[in-house]
């Protein structure tokens, strides 16, 4: 062997020395300390520094470290929050991800502490702050079809809604008061007249992404027909073919017919869209709360105001969708169990809200912490009472239904079918799907 | 003299066809680069209204920015190590093993050759859980070492399969030679099969560096500890859930970018040595 080997070899070993001198500087090598702490995982990394914030001030207040630990993006939180269950390594806090049923299993397979205690305790205190739509997303109830045992088993940390958004300075260009948003469906129609003879443009929303087109038709169906009939529709006993469901694929119709919608929404993703609006380029949009977060770094001087969708029935209140945005639940195999639960406690408590609206432009899940946060969220909070989710319905729609519901509102939209045509199909493949039950 | 005047018209057409064919796809593979360069020298509001490729006002201190916010001291060194320590790894055990599975007569050596290939059609995601049981029972979770190691067996199985291509089509009598010379074996390995197979190990070199250096899935699930993640954190410090700081996001990769284009291009004149040798097809 001449020289090169052996230089080839001393190398080798000084990789490998390297490796194992650089592995003792990994925390595992740390002399364990001899303060309290817990762990945190999240997926949030446009709330780590807000985050690494509070835990230090919770430091000092109680003497108990915070580590927050960000995986991201979600999809990698997802796998590693998976991987770190069936190792039994999870956190003593950490966020779920995913379908209700993946919280359901995850609850079931005792990964979860239930809060319904902590949450009732002092005449309910803790519960009675939160949002209760956003603690429903966290809950479940008795005889659930997920046959979890009934309680709370999340804490939301922030709560989402998707209203509509109106561009001021686009209505006053077109002759409207700004300060009025339209209320009805005909005021809406109206307004959208003065801003065609300018040659603006009415609304503009994702629904490439169809789940927005389901929210807002959803909405209007509520709005139409109540809550309980629209539950009955999905439990088959109120066919698509009904009048109230004409009615509410009409709207789509109306829209197209009355050029109100941007060119290409069938096709826009969300993104597109909130670009759109924040150029000024729409008068109306159909967002979630936050694109106050998105507009804001899209263009800050954009001067817009929140409205519920417009009623077009006066018969139900508008409701829209909403519930909790993110949530923290507590690992039940965790040493630090009441740790975890304080520290929750704490996070949701007014002060820590407001700093976390104010930092990262989220709606606070403390229903008491509303009026120190920006305008535009409180209009936004405001509306929690009038939000719902598909996950807190009890009934689930086929997913076959809801595609054909919501790529057939696309084909009204480009004016490929009729709202009844695409009631019959719906109510047929509805029928297909109930007999194989 | 018609001929040849026919001649060169056929000639420059078929050469204008080709060169507007490649100009295309070179604007293809570019675009999406220059796009990158130029959305990172804007600043968050003119990516969404400023459409030129070069901005009237560039942000050069976005670079700072994403270099600072990002953290991308530390994870740039730590991806270093990485990519430098897993490649090295690969290449001595995927030639040791090729040069194994090509030249030594051994039991079972087949059947282990071909759960090699097999190991290449799982992808990375499919093992993800498996490999991080397996991390967690060795407590090698959180280390640099657990991640090395992960990432080592990742490149494994299609640098074997590369390099015992290129081993096999080694004249035997070449080997012969150097064991009348007095070589060992390994001495084969090290004065003959290496040398011989150094655009076959270019290959491997590229792309194991690409994939170790954007990878960031494994790390996050192996790694806790911020201070032992790669360079791909840094950049997810600006994708948020609902919004995402583009221009420093930009500045980010292209900074990232920039020591992968190096070693390409360092690596260019052997890739393409390697691919015009038959590495590739075999």
């Amino acid at each position: 062997m001449d020289k090169k080997f052996c230089l080839f070899f001393m190398l080798s070993l000084f990789i490998v020395f390297l490796s194992v001198s650089l592995v003792n500087c990994g925390p595992n090598a740390q002399n364990k300390e001899q303060v309290k702490s817990i762990k945190v995982w999240h997926w949030m990394s446009d709330r780590e520094d807000a985050f690494l914030e509070l835990a230090e001030i919770y430091e000092k207040e109680t003497g108990v470290k915070i580590n927050f630990e960000l995986y991201a993006p979600s999809d990698a939180y997802t796998q590693k929050v998976r991987a770190a269950a069936q190792t039994n390594t999870l956190p003593d806090i950490f966020g779920i991800l995913g379908e209700k049923r993946d919280f359901a299993s995850f609850v079931k397979s005792g990964y979860v502490y239930d809060l319904t205690e902590d949450m009732d305790r002092d005449l309910g205190s803790w519960k009675n702050k939160l949002f209760a739509k956003a603690l429903a997303v966290n809950e479940f109830e008795q005889a659930n079809s997920s046959g979890v045992k009934p309680g709370i088993y999340g804490v939301p940390i922030d709560v989402t809604n998707i209203q509509m958004l109106y561009n001021k300075d686009l209505l006053r260009g077109a002759g409207v008061d700004a300060s009025r948003p339209p209320k009805t469906w005909k005021e809406l129609i109206e307004i959208n007249e003065k801003l065609k003879a300018k040659g603006m443009q009415g609304l503009v929303s994702g629904w490439g992404e169809i789940w927005m087109i389901d929210c807002f038709a959803s909405n209007y169906a509520f709005n139409i027909m109540g809550k309980d009939k629209v539950l009955d529709t999905i439990r088959g006993k109120v066919p698509y073919t009904d009048p109230d469901w004409i009615r509410v694929f009409d709207l789509f119709r109306e829209m197209r017919d009355e050029g109100m919608l941007a060119s290409g929404i069938v096709t826009m993703v969300n993104k597109t869209a909130e670009q759109l609006f924040a150029n000024n380029r729409a008068a109306f949009a159909f967002n979630g709360s936050w694109c106050v977060n998105v507009y804001k770094g899209m263009n800050p001087d954009l001067n817009y105001g929140v409205m519920l969708p417009p009623q077009a029935s006066d018969k139900y209140p508008m409701t829209i969708w909403g519930g909790a945005g993110s949530s923290f639940m507590v690992n039940k195999q965790s040493k630090e169990v009441q740790l975890a639960v304080d520290f929750l406690k704490w996070i949701t408590d007014a002060p820590q809200q407001i700093f976390l609206s104010k930092e990262t432009q989220d709606l606070p899940s403390n229903k008491y912490s509303l009026k120190d946060i920006p305008m535009v969220l409180s209009q936004f909070a405001n509306a929690m009472d009038n939000t719902t989710h598909p996950n807190v319905w009890g009934v689930s729609e086929s997913p076959l239904v809801i595609e054909a519901f919501d790529k057939g509102i696309q084909s009204i939209i480009i004016g490929e079918k009729t709202p009844q045509q695409l009631g019959s199909e719906i109510q047929a493949i509805k029928e297909r799907e109930m007999k194989k039950k | 003299m018609k001929e040849r005047a026919k001649y060169k018209i056929e000639r420059f057409l078929k050469d204008s066809v080709i060169h507007i064919l490649l100009i295309i796809v070179s604007i293809g593979c570019l675009f999406p680069l220059l796009w990158m360069v130029s959305s990172s020298l804007k600043t968050q509001q003119t990516i969404f209204s400023d459409m030129s490729i070069f901005p009237k006002n560039p942000m050069w201190g976005n670079f700072y920015l994403a270099w600072t916010k990002g953290g991308f001291g530390m994870y740039f060194l730590n991806s270093m190590f990485y990519t430098v320590t897993v490649v090295f790894g690969i290449v001595i055990i995927a030639s040791l093993a090729a040069f194994a599975f090509s030249r030594l007569k051994f039991p079972g050596k087949n059947i282990l050759f071909y759960m090699f290939l097999a190991a290449m059609m799982i992808p990375l995601p499919g093992s993800f859980v498996p490999l991080y049981v397996l991390m967690t029972k060795l407590h090698l979770v959180n280390t640099r070492i657990g991640y090395i190691l992960c990432m080592i067996n990742v490149g494994l199985s299609f640098s074997i399969y590369l390099l015992k291509i290129f081993f096999d089509k080694m004249p035997v009598e070449l080997e012969d030679a150097a064991r009348i010379d007095g070589c060992s074996r390994l001495g084969i390995w090290w004065n003959m099969a290496l040398p011989l197979a150094k655009p076959a190990i270019a290959v491997i070199v590229i792309f194991n560096s690409l994939n170790v250096w954007n990878e960031y899935i494994l790390a996050t699930l192996i790694f806790s500890s911020k201070n032992l993640m790669p360079l791909q954190r840094g950049l997810m410090i600006f994708q948020g859930i609902h919004i995402t700081e583009y221009s420093l996001l930009m500045a980010g990769m292209t900074i990232t970018t920039l020591p992968i284009i190096l070693v390409y291009l360092i690596m260019q004149r052997h890739i393409i040595k390697g691919i015009t040798t038959g590495v590739i097809v075999g």
